[in-house]
C-alpha cells in the first residue's frame, strides 16, 4: 500500500514502529481491560468491550491503538495506569479527535510518576482513521507525524 | 499574585521535566495484533460479574450500540494557538516555575508537571489558585486502583496534604448496616482488597473521618460548600454538576486522581467550565409540561439531548422557586445528577434560580444555541424508554434504594414520615420490603438527634441508613443478581438498569405492599 502521512499533536511524544490496531469507534478505557483489571490477567489484554466491534477480543497489550477518542468512567485514567503496571498497557494511543481528559490524566500520571510512557498523539483527523486498518505498518515520529503503510 | 507571561517566546516543552520531554521509545517488536489476539482468546479467565459494569459507570458516554457520545473533552476550552495542533505552554508564575523545578520537593514537582501538561492539552490560560475545599471521587479499593493508591501514598510519605481538608465519595460497601452476610463479606474483602490502603491514604492527605463520606459533599452536615465563583477542582459527576450549577462554583469534570493532584497543588488549569466563555449555554431547554415534570425523567432527557453541552432551562420557576436552598436542593440534585448520568453535563442553568442565571440572565445563552422543547409528550416518550421488565429477577420488588446522590436531611425526614405515616394509616406493623436510605452518617445523626421517635418508627419499618455508594451497592455481585430494586434515583436507574425507577408515591406503595402498583 502507498504510504500516507498524517500530522497530529504530540502530547506524549516518541518514536515507534509497529502495526496498527484500529477502530472507528472510541476506546472505552475502563470497559476494555476488565480481565486485566479485575481478574489479574497479565499475559495479554483481550478487549472486553463488546460495543467496540473492531477491538473486541483483540489483544490490546502493547498495541498501537488508533481510534477516535476515549470514553468511559472517570476512573479511566486509573485503569490505564493499572494496565500499565501489569505490563499490558498500550504502547501508543493515536486519536483522530481531541484527546479526552480522563485518559490523558492517566497516561500523564503514569508517564511522570512511573516513567512509563504511552506515546499519545491527538487530532490526527478523520482521514487518518479512514485510512488506517488493523495490521497496517505504522511509523510514529516524535513531532506528531504518523506514517501509515 | 502577579502572573508573568514570560514563556511565550520559549519552546513549549523546554519547561517541562525530563519525563515529559521527547523520548525515544524502542522500536516495536512488530508483533501482529491479530496473532496476539488469537492467543489471548484461547485462555479462559474468570471475570467477576460486577466487573462488566465498569464501562458504564460514572461518566460513560458510549451509547448501547457503541457509538460515540462526546464527553470529558475539550468542550468550551479555547485554543490559545492559531494552530491547535501546535505545542502549547500556558504561562506560569515564578513560584509555579520554581515548584516545577523542585522548590517544594520532587513529589510536588511531578504533580506540577502533570497538572501543567494536562492544562496545556486543553489550552488552559494558566493555573488558578483553588479555594473552598477539594472533593475527591477515589473511593474504590479495587486491584486496578493500586498504582494510583501507591502514587498518593508516596505523596503522603512526603508529608503532602491538600490545601484544605477534603471530602471524599462514599465507600463501596457498608459492613455494618447492609453487607453483613457471608456472601457479601466475601465479595467485599476479595473485590476491594485495597480499600484499607485507600482509606489510609485519604486520612493522611487531609480527609476527615469516614462519617463525612458522601457524594453530596455540599449538604450542611458535611459542609463542603464554598461560595459562588470559587475555583475548585472536584471529581464525581453529580457533585461537579451540583457545584457548578446550583452553587455557582467553577470546576471542570476532572478525572479520578486529577482532582487530588490539584488539591495537593492548590491550583488547577483554567479552561472549560471554569471560564466565563465555557459556562455559556449552547442549549435552551423549554419546559412546557402541563404539570410539574418528573425531575428524574427531565434530567435524563436533557442529558440524552445535550450530552456534554450546557443547557439553560426555562419554565421551572413555578416548580423550583427562585432561590437555591435546603428546600429545593434535593430537587436540583435529582435533576442535575440525571443530566450527568445519562449525558455528561457538568453545568446547567435554571432561569431565575441558579447563581449564574440570576446574575446574567439570558445573556448566558449563545447566539447559535439549539432549542429542546420538553412537554408532556416528550416526557412520556423518554419515560417509555425506561426499563420496566426486569429479566431474571424476582417477580416482585425486594428492596427500595433511596438516594443517589446521597440523601439530604430533608429527604430522609420526608421518607421517614411518608413511609411510617402510611404504615400507621393502614394499620401495618411493618413494611413488605426493606428500605435503604443512602446518606452520610452525619446526616443520619442529624435526624437521630432531631427526630429520635421517628427514627425508632423507621427502624420498625425496616428502613436502614447506610453511608455507602448506591450505584456500587446496586451493581454488587452476589447482591444485584438476587434483588429486584426500586429507586427514586434516575442516576441509579441509569447505571443499574435492573433497578426500576418510580415516582415517590409509587415507591411508598411498593414499600408497603411489596408490589408494583398497576398504574405505574
Amino acid at each position: 500500500m502507498a504510504k500516507k502521512t498524517f500530522k497530529g499533536r504530540p502530547l506524549l511524544a516518541g518514536n515507534l514502529d509497529g502495526q496498527a490496531l484500529a477502530s472507528t469507534q472510541p476506546l472505552n478505557t475502563t470497559g476494555s481491560y476488565l480481565e486485566n483489571l479485575f481478574a489479574g490477567r497479565t499475559d495479554s489484554a483481550p478487549c472486553t468491550d463488546a460495543n467496540n466491534k473492531a477491538f473486541y477480543k483483540k489483544d490490546l497489550s502493547g498495541a498501537i491503538i488508533c481510534t477516535t477518542t476515549t470514553v468511559g468512567s472517570s476512573l479511566g485514567g486509573a485503569a490505564l495506569m493499572g494496565v500499565g503496571s501489569l505490563g499490558v498497557g498500550p504502547k501508543a494511543l493515536l486519536f483522530s479527535e481531541h484527546v479526552d481528559s480522563v485518559s490523558l490524566a492517566g497516561v500523564l500520571m503514569d508517564d511522570v510518576w512511573n516513567e512509563r510512557r504511552v506515546i499519545t498523539i491527538d487530532q490526527l483527523g478523520d482521514e487518518f482513521l479512514e485510512t488506517v486498518k488493523s495490521g497496517d505498518p505504522i511509523s510514529i515520529h516524535e513531532d506528531g507525524t504518523v506514517v501509515v503503510g | 499574585m502577579k502572573r508573568r507571561t514570560i514563556l511565550k517566546t520559549l519552546p513549549a516543552l523546554t519547561l517541562l521535566p525530563a519525563a515529559l520531554k521527547v523520548t525515544i521509545v524502542e522500536a516495536d517488536e512488530h508483533k501482529a495484533a491479530a496473532s496476539k489476539a488469537a492467543g489471548a482468546a484461547s485462555k479462559k479467565v474468570e471475570l467477576p460479574d460486577y466487573a462488566g459494569k465498569l464501562g458504564y459507570s460514572d461518566g460513560s458516554v458510549t451509547n448501547p450500540d457503541g457509538s460515540t457520545q462526546r464527553g470529558f473533552k475539550d468542550r468550551s476550552s479555547k485554543s490559545q494557538n492559531a494552530d491547535p495542533k501546535a505545542p502549547y505552554q500556558m504561562p506560569l508564575t515564578e513560584e509555579e516555575l520554581g515548584i516545577l523545578k523542585g522548590s517544594k520537593g520532587p513529589e510536588m514537582a511531578k504533580i506540577m508537571a502533570i497538572v501543567v501538561a494536562h492544562g496545556n492539552a486543553f489550552g488552559a490560560e494558566g493555573l488558578v489558585d483553588l479555594g473552598g475545599a477539594p472533593h475527591c471521587s477515589l473511593y474504590t479499593g479495587t486491584d486496578y486502583m493500586k498504582p494510583m493508591i501507591d502514587l498518593f501514598q508516596e505523596c503522603a510519605d512526603a508529608g503532602l496534604k491538600t490545601y484544605a481538608p477534603y471530602t471524599v465519595n462514599p465507600r463501596c460497601y457498608d459492613v455494618y448496616n447492609v453487607n453483613n452476610n457471608e456472601t457479601d463479606m466475601r465479595l467485599i474483602y476479595e473485590g476491594y482488597r485495597y480499600q484499607r490502603d485507600l482509606d489510609w491514604v485519604h486520612a493522611q492527605l487531609g480527609a476527615p473521618d469516614l462519617n463525612y463520606r458522601s457524594c453530596a459533599c455540599y449538604v450542611d452536615e458535611v459542609g463542603n460548600a464554598p461560595p459562588p465563583g470559587t475555583y475548585v477542582a472536584w471529581a464525581e459527576s453529580s457533585a461537579i454538576n451540583y457545584g457548578n450549577s446550583a452553587m455557582g462554583l467553577r470546576t471542570n469534570r476532572n478525572a479520578g486522581g486529577m482532582e487530588l493532584l490539584c488539591g495537593l497543588l492548590g491550583k488547577a488549569p483554567l479552561f472549560g467550565l471554569m471560564t466565563d466563555e465555557g459556562r455559556m449555554a449552547d442549549w435552551v431547554v423549554e419546559v412546557k409540561t402541563s404539570k410539574a415534570p418528573d425531575l428524574g425523567v427531565l434530567g435524563t432527557a436533557i442529558g440524552l439531548k445535550v450530552i456534554d453541552g450546557v443547557p439553560f432551562i426555562t419554565g421551572m420557576e413555578q416548580y423550583l422557586g427562585t432561590e437555591v436552598s435546603n428546600d429545593n436542593m434535593h430537587l436540583l440534585k435529582k435533576m442535575g445528577s440525571a443530566t450527568a448520568a445519562s449525558g455528561a453535563v457538568g453545568l446547567y442553568h435554571v432561569e431565575n434560580l441558579t447563581p449564574d442565571a440570576k446574575q446574567k440572565g439570558r445573556k448566558l445563552i449563545k447566539k447559535d444555541h439549539q432549542t429542546y422543547v420538553y412537554d408532556d409528550a416528550e416526557e412520556a416518550r423518554v419515560l417509555g424508554n425506561f426499563p420496566t421488565k426486569m429479566e431474571g429477577r424476582p417477580e416482585n420488588p425486594t428492596v427500595a434504594l433511596i438516594g443517589c446522590p446521597h440523601n439530604t436531611y430533608k429527604e430522609i425526614l420526608m421518607w421517614g414520615k411518608r413511609v411510617t405515616e402510611a404504615m400507621e394509616k393502614r394499620g401495618l406493623k411493618t413494611t413488605a420490603i426493606p428500605t435503604k436510605l443512602f446518606c452520610a452518617n452525619v446526616v443520619r445523626d442529624h435526624l437521630v438527634k432531631d427526630e429520635p421517635l421517628l427514627v425508632g418508627k423507621m427502624t420498625e419499618a425496616n428502613m436502614r441508613f447506610t453511608n455507602m455508594c448506591t450505584v456500587s451497592y446496586g451493581s454488587m455481585k452476589g447482591f444485584s443478581e438476587r434483588i429486584y430494586g426500586v429507586t427514586n434515583s434516575p442516576k441509579t436507574r441509569n447505571y443499574s438498569p435492573w433497578v426500576r425507577y418510580l415516582p415517590d408515591d409509587d415507591i411508598v406503595e411498593v414499600i408497603l405492599t411489596g408490589k408494583i402498583p398497576k398504574n405505574a
